[in-house]
């Protein structure tokens, strides 16, 4: 069962406290979001590296449904 | 098979005993997803027809068949046109669902890597295969994920279409899976194959809701409600988000037509569902009037009856209108103000029948599902799209094209579509895995639940007595065969049990003594 949708989570909590510390945790994640996405960028511009055409073109399914 | 019925909302009108959940608002759910194939790096050509049958000679040499059943209660075949198709168990509970579609996931996996050696033998040790979990090729053919909800017998079409449709149109601002096409990128990749609303049509035209009606149940009690106009997604909330949303809006529709009072949701009626799919499709923003509906002024009546209720009954927990929400006077409307006014009549209505709702799902927490339904519009209402990249795969799959265009302008359109089936590609894809790697994608399940998912159907479903059966078969060396609602040994005993209730996990009597046949058998 994924936890984060299991019964017992229900309402986020809202008091000031919590909104202080979420804001701080944001802004370091935003942070660690920029570096992960410069990753993942890189891991994509090797994929890039290969043939795109023969990729692409080479997919062609029929029938289905 | 049940034989095809016809699709009205009534039954043979014999009086017949209910199941015990026909009174209340359970569901059985189920995901089929068909898949694409390609190869590409080989020495000599190589047909993609030839390697799905690859694929399938492990499944072919043990059932003598490409269409079998799995001991984890699901359905494995090969689709007219080469497409390796999975079908999930039947499950009480969208995560159920989510962790059965992730174990045929992992299944598929293991058939292309015994394929993929195969194939490097004859055809050159690059050779690579790829199996897209998408919805459309590079040659405009598209193919599907169904999703199969069993509805109460007493829901009409007409409601279907009046009712559901503009919400399950509305639903791909946050469960699109994005495409990239000649005309740029869109929310969905299905948005252009669907010409009709509901409709029986398979081959002619594809309908977003196919009416055929093989409840695989007692056909007095409940319909099969085949919604066919999905994308396949990769992200696991968007799977559990889908299921459990659209199960939410049948419950609010269910108990309008077994109370014979509206819904509420007559007002989003839309006057051209396909002409508002597309329409739908193509706004990035979410926000623009696309959508013509048959009745406008309902809808502002009903925008307003809702935004002066929220004004004064705002210590409610979680319902309150989106204060945000402008009510324009536009003749059209938005997919975020349908979306809004789904949201607000089903959070109203559990807020009077918590107890109820939250006990037809066994897992999933339907507030919890609601107050991620409600971020989801009010991020993409408040433009704050970005913040939905971990979740949901169009945006995903959008900030990445983005981005790569800034670090590299001379991004090709041919190099965007192939970003685009990377993601999709769940055998030798490498961005998903990237973005998971990395933490910008949610995941919810764990590799152990899909692994155990892989021989365990869902316990509470007759999922349960399928596997069970098929586990004894293969153990014993029965000779056997099965559907959704039958099981028969030939060899060297001959016997069958029906199973017609699909939230009966305990079998009756026919079937106890079916499986006491195979165990003696094996002595």
């Amino acid at each position: 069962m994924p936890q984060q949708f299991a019964q017992s989570q229900h309402q986020n909590s809202d008091t000031s406290e919590n909104q202080k510390q979420q804001c701080s945790e944001k802004m370091t994640s935003l942070r660690h979001q920029q570096d992960a996405l410069d990753a993942v960028l890189d891991d994509i511009s090797s994929t890039l590296e290969t043939d795109a055409e023969e990729y692409v073109s080479s997919f062609v399914q029929k029938g289905g449904e | 098979m049940p034989e095809l019925r016809d699709s009205s909302n009534h039954g043979s009108g014999k009086h017949t005993h209910h199941c015990k959940e026909y009174d209340s608002y359970a569901r059985i759910f189920g995901l089929e997803t068909e898949y694409g194939v390609s190869v590409t790096e080989t020495d000599q050509s190589c047909d993609p027809g030839q390697v799905a049958m690859m694929m399938f000679a492990p499944v072919l040499s043990r059932s003598r068949t490409t269409n079998t059943y799995l001991e984890n209660g699901s359905r494995l075949y090969l689709d007219v046109g080469s497409h390796p198709e999975y079908a999930t168990a039947e499950a009480r509970d969208p995560s159920d669902a989510l962790v059965q579609d992730l174990a045929g996931e992992s299944i598929m996996r293991q058939l292309v890597d015994n394929a993929q050696a195969q194939l490097r033998k004859t055809h050159g040790p690059n050779a690579t295969i790829h199996l897209f979990k998408n919805n459309a090729d590079s040659a405009g053919h598209s193919f599907g994920c169904h999703e199969n909800y069993l509805v109460r017998r007493y829901v009409s079409l007409p409601a279907v279409n009046h009712q559901l449709l503009p919400f399950l149109v509305t639903r791909q601002i946050f469960t699109g899976a994005g495409l990239v096409n000649e005309h740029g990128f869109e929310i969905t990749q299905r948005a252009m194959f669907l010409e009709d609303g509901v409709s029986s049509s398979t081959t002619r035209s594809r309908p977003m809701v196919n009416t055929r009606d093989e409840p695989h149940a007692n056909p007095d009690e409940f319909r099969r409600l085949h919604v066919i106009l999905g994308d396949s997604n990769r992200s696991q909330w968007a799977t559990i988000m889908k299921l459990a949303t659209t199960h939410l809006v049948l419950c609010v529709i269910e108990d309008a037509a077994k109370r014979g009072i509206d819904s509420g949701f007559e007002a989003c009626s839309l006057s051209n569902p396909s002409a508002a799919n597309q329409a739908m499709s193509t706004d990035l923003s979410c926000h623009r009037p696309v959508m013509a509906l048959e009745n406008i002024k309902l809808f502002r009546s009903a925008q307003q009856r809702f935004h002066a209720n929220s004004s004064t009954d705002c210590d409610s927990a979680f319902v309150r209108y989106e204060r945000n929400v402008q009510i324009s006077n536009a003749e059209t409307v938005s997919a975020l103000e349908i979306q809004y006014l789904y949201w607000y009549i089903v959070a109203q209505f559990i807020e009077k029948h918590t107890g109820e709702i939250q006990a037809s799902l066994p897992e999933t927490s339907c507030l919890y599902v609601l107050n991620e339904w409600k971020h989801a519009l009010d991020a993409l209402n408040d433009g704050q799209i970005a913040s939905l990249s971990d979740r949901v795969d169009w945006i995903a799959k959008h900030q990445l094209i983005n981005q790569m265009s800034k670090r590299n302008p001379m991004l090709s359109s041919v190099q965007q579509r192939e970003i685009d089936l990377n993601y999709h590609d769940i055998t030798n894809g490498t961005i998903y895995p990237s973005l998971v790697h990395h933490k910008l994608m949610n995941t919810l399940v764990s590799d152990d639940a899909v692994q155990q998912a892989l021989t365990r159907p869902p316990a509470d479903t007759r999922a349960a007595l399928r596997g069970t059966f098929i586990r004894c078969a293969l153990r014993t060396g029965v000779s056997f065969s099965c559907d959704w609602t039958h099981l028969k040994t030939t060899v060297p005993v001959h016997g069958e049990a029906e199973i017609n209730d699909p939230f009966d996990y305990r079998g009756d009597a026919q079937y106890a003594g079916l499986i006491e046949s195979m165990k003696r058998s094996e002595v």
